[in-house]
């Protein structure tokens, strides 16, 4: 099967739309449902992409393991890191108001993206650093491994949204729905609110530090100017774009703008050749901002408008 | 519950508030020695406004912060008192103490059957791994739901409570689903039409009796504390000034002085 | 919090027994800001060397924070707007400045005016076009957080677009440093703290002294009030975001002068502004002053010890003022509403 017509940009373009979704799923169980604005995303992001950098080349882990071995551990590790940095996080914010939400998570964001550039000796700094991808003994070829790891980058997001899909049917999207709408109420019922908002915080913030991780071994180089705002901004103007109401609303969102400006626009659209380099990462920030104003001014729901969760909890009552 | 009967009287579910103070810009609201609440089956809360009574509710809640004291639940099958004044706001419900609000109170995005659901259900079915727990809790609680949801009837008790009245009594079936072992109800009758006050007020009468749950009423239609109640504390300035029964409270000249006026004693 | 309280009686001045007690009641933390400010005082007699680095250098530098932060503020806590933006308000202010001194070749002092204007004008357009809008349509607080941060890369990335990355500068003659306590000091940076001090405190004591300052306090989000007391409450709205607009402008104008413009000028700093605003709030806007002027002391002096690693001190005065932020709140927090 030849995959010539597969530009190396394509596949690239792809796997950030993939990634971004997974992200937007995850932030659609914080801010969706629990109302917690989460603006440090790219903070966990980052921190996952940089912890299994760091674990993957600066740790030396016995031959034993091989490639696979140590790429797994590694992977494990950064899940953990980011998961226990959204545990402090997440206290830190849990009973703050939506001020001081904003405050941690931004904080948060930008001390990552500090100590990637302060810390050159683990993290390369500015220029970054580069990363083994554990497929090269395999000799595919830079294409074939792209491929592999969009292959598991939509595997990830397909995980992340069917759980988020489940949760939207169990007794805990209930319950985030729940602490999201009025929390004091929530918590007269007897439930533990600022728990419950801790641990939803560390397990989202663990999913994007996954996420993040996978785009550093799709990236083979990990560098701070992959943790700026923009990852942020896509996730949240997806997520804003499609609304909250249905699962679907991330995925469709995203299509909607990482997609179309990343594959349509940058790939089909005759446009000059000097625009790529500053103009249209510039011009897609723009573009991603306007559309945050003018869905929250005209469509606060998204364009797939609003919830039917009168018809779902019938169709769960009856069956 | 068939010990219900045996512990009625020897063991009834209480609290005792000892020496709870609190106040406001140095200005003290409440200012409570030791009261015992919930020794009867019913028990009315009444005193003229400012008296102190929602900030007292508040307090045994955990929605505000005692300056001074404590409050203990003695939850009535012989188990030891716990202090509940330090325990998490959070704590209130599954230790049995349950309080409905005075002002309305919902969740916006959750259907009636959601909050219903969402009251019924168990904290270990709504930790994050327990995807599929759903069918389980519908299976469990849906007898008892629909039951209530009979003898209250919703306009769409799929949909989503739309009149005030319909919030205040998904807020007291709610409490109601918690299983209180001690309800509170601040102003339960306010905003209810009076043919379901009538019968919400039947079923929780049936509950204290029946299910030996003590029920400590806040209202201001006295209609309903003298109907209802069999013990009556009479709050004013901060602090509980009267205690007795219905009767003897509605006659007693402290009470009709400060509170009800001269023509309430007749009628 | 709805009390069921009437508190129209109070007595005007508790008894000197009640005074006594609440004092004795509220002596820990009293003694607690004693102890920090006798250690603070320790540290800088100790670390002379470095005190008085941090101190000059962090006022000369960091000044413009703290005016930009009362703008944040008095649009906070007035308006209830968490206005993410505004740190563009900051970086046009600068740009506006930058423009009419470079092109016109205004002296700078005189340049601050339509930096000043410029920011508070499109601080207004923004309310109109934008945030009352959002407003009349219900917009919730998260989502108004999300429509501010989107204004605010509109502008932002709008302004990279047309400038470009680079760095632009101020022209403004060279003069002789003066000293200070031994160091030497641009006169320029001297003037400019000078200005923004002298800013800061005619706004506070504006909002918090004058009559106009008191019926804006007082009607700020209360239009029946307002239109009871026959005050048009559009027109106090436009006028705070007006003041706020002032402040970023003149501030941002300021810190251009003293450094360089450019896109991100604003953005760099908001996390500051922001932190100035809510660890300060708490004790009104003289607490917002207080800790903007401390937060960029506590910068130049972090940064002084640290060897001139200006990340690390960055991240220590985050880390720092979040730790604050979370104490305070666990403190003041009571339970829940219901």
């Amino acid at each position: 099967m030849s995959i010539d017509w597969l530009s190396a940009y394509l596949i690239y373009a792809l796997f950030t739309v993939a990634g971004t979704v997974g992200l937007a799923q995850l932030l659609h169980l914080q801010m969706g449902l629990a109302g917690i604005g989460n603006f440090g995303i790219v903070g966990f992001f980052g921190l996952g992409m940089y912890a299994w950098g760091v674990f993957q080349v600066r740790i030396p882990w016995p031959d034993a393991l091989g490639d696979w071995g140590s790429f797994f551990l590694s992977l494990v590790m950064a899940v953990i890191v980011s998961g226990l940095a959204g545990l402090l996080i997440g206290w830190v914010i849990a009973d703050l108001e939506g001020d001081g939400v904003l405050v941690g998570t931004l904080g948060f964001a930008t001390i990552m993206y500090s100590l990637a550039l302060s810390e050159k000796r683990w993290t390369g700094g500015a220029e970054g650093m580069a990363v083994p991808d554990p497929l090269r003994t395999f000799n595919w070829g830079v294409k074939p491994m792209s491929l592999f790891w969009l292959g598991v980058m939509i595997l990830l997001v397909v995980g992340i949204t069917y759980y988020v899909a489940r949760v939207h049917r169990s007794p805990y999207g209930r319950l985030l729905i729940a602490v999201g709408q009025n929390e004091p109420l929530a918590r007269s019922l007897g439930k533990p609110t600022f728990r419950t908002k801790l641990i939803l915080f560390a397990l989202g913030s663990a999913g994007m530090g996954l996420v993040g991780a996978v785009f550093g071994v799709m990236n083979h180089f990990i560098r701070p100017t992959e943790i700026g705002i923009e990852v942020t901004l896509a996730a949240m103007v997806g997520l804003v774009m499609g609304g909250s109401a249905r699962v679907w609303g991330a995925i469709v969102g995203v299509l909607l703008t990482a997609g179309l400006f990343d594959i349509v626009v940058q790939i089909y659209l005759p446009l000059p050749d000097s625009w790529y380099q500053i103009t249209l990462p510039v011009v897609r920030e723009i573009v991603f901002g306007a559309m945050l104003i003018l869905v929250l001014l005209w469509r606060p729901l998204g364009v797939l408008g609003d919830m039917r969760r009168d018809k779902l909890v019938e169709r769960l009552g009856s069956g | 519950m068939a010990e219900a009967a045996v512990t009625a009287s020897a063991g009834r579910p209480h609290l005792r508030v000892e020496g709870a103070v609190k106040s406001f810009d140095g200005r003290v609201v409440v200012e409570v020695a030791d009261l015992t609440l919930g020794n009867n089956p019913v028990e009315g809360l009444i005193g003229p406004n400012g008296a102190g009574k929602t900030t007292l509710m508040r307090m045994i809640m955990h929605s505000l912060k005692l300056d001074k004291g404590r409050v203990t639940f003695y939850p009535g099958d012989g188990a030891r008192g716990v202090v509940i004044s330090s325990r998490p706001a959070h704590a209130m419900a599954s230790l049995g103490v349950v309080k409905t609000n005075q002002v309305i109170q919902d969740f916006e995005k959750l259907t009636i059957w959601d909050s219903l659901l969402l009251a019924a259900a168990r904290r270990r079915e709504e930790r994050p791994f327990r995807i599929f727990a759903e069918k389980r809790v519908w299976a469990r609680n849906t007898d008892e739901i629909k039951r209530y949801l009979e003898e209250f009837p919703f306009a769409n008790p799929y949909g989503f409570a739309k009149s005030a009245g319909e919030k205040k009594l998904l807020d007291i079936l709610r409490c109601l689903l918690l299983r209180p072992k001690l309800l509170l109800l601040d102003e339960p009758t306010a905003g209810l039409p009076a043919d379901v006050r009538d019968r919400v007020m039947q079923t929780i009468k049936k509950k204290a009796v029946d299910e030996n749950v003590s029920v400590v009423i806040v209202e201001h239609d006295l209609n309903v504390i003298w109907t209802l109640s069999d013990y009556v504390h009479f709050m004013a300035e901060g602090s509980v000034v009267l205690q007795g029964d219905p009767a003897w409270i509605r006659e007693h000249e402290t009470v009709v002085e400060k509170y009800l006026g001269k023509g309430h004693v007749g009628h | 919090m709805s009390l069921d309280i009437d508190r129209t009686d109070e007595a005007p001045v508790p008894p000197l027994g009640k005074r006594v007690q609440e004092l004795l009641e509220t002596r820990p933390g009293r003694i607690g800001v004693w102890v920090a400010a006798l250690g603070a005082l320790a540290l800088v007699v100790a670390f002379w060397s470095l005190a008085r680095k941090a101190l000059i250098f962090g006022l000369a530098e960091e000044a413009p924070l703290a005016l930009a932060a009362v703008g944040f503020a008095l649009l906070y806590r007035l308006t209830g707007i968490i206005n993410v933006a505004y740190a563009e308000t900051v970086t046009l202010g600068a740009y506006f400045g930058m423009w009419f001194n470079t092109t016109f070749g205004w002296n700078f002092y005189l340049s601050l005016i339509p930096a000043a204007l410029g920011a508070g004008v499109l601080s207004v357009i923004t309310y109109f076009a934008f945030f009352r809008p959002a407003h009349n349509r219900n917009v919730g607080v998260v989502e108004m957080i999300i429509l501010s941060f989107g204004l605010s890369i509109v502008l932002r990335y709008g302004l990279q677009l047309i400038f470009g990355h680079e760095q632009r500068y101020f022209k403004v003659p060279f003069q002789n440093p003066i000293r200070i306590l031994g160091l030497g000091v641009p006169p320029f940076r001297v003037t400019a703290l000078a200005g923004v001090v002298a800013g800061a405190l005619i706004l506070y004591w504006f909002i918090q002294k004058t009559r106009l300052g008191i019926q804006i306090r007082a009607l700020a989000g209360d239009e029946k009030l307002a239109q009871v007391s026959g005050i048009n409450p559009m027109a106090v709205t436009v006028l705070i975001w007006f003041i706020a607009g002032v402040a970023g402008g003149a501030a941002g104008a300021f810190y251009g002068v003293g450094a360089s413009v450019r896109p991100l000028l604003g953005w760099s700093k908001f996390l500051y502004i922001l932190l100035a605003v809510l660890v300060g709030g708490a004790r009104g806007l003289r607490g917002v002053i207080v800790a903007g002027l401390g937060m960029g002391v506590l910068l130049s002096g972090l940064t002084l010890a640290i060897k001139g690693q200006g990340l690390y001190s960055e991240i220590l005065v985050v880390l720092l003022f979040i730790i604050i932020l979370k104490l305070r709140r666990n403190r003041m927090s009571e339970a829940a509403k219901v």
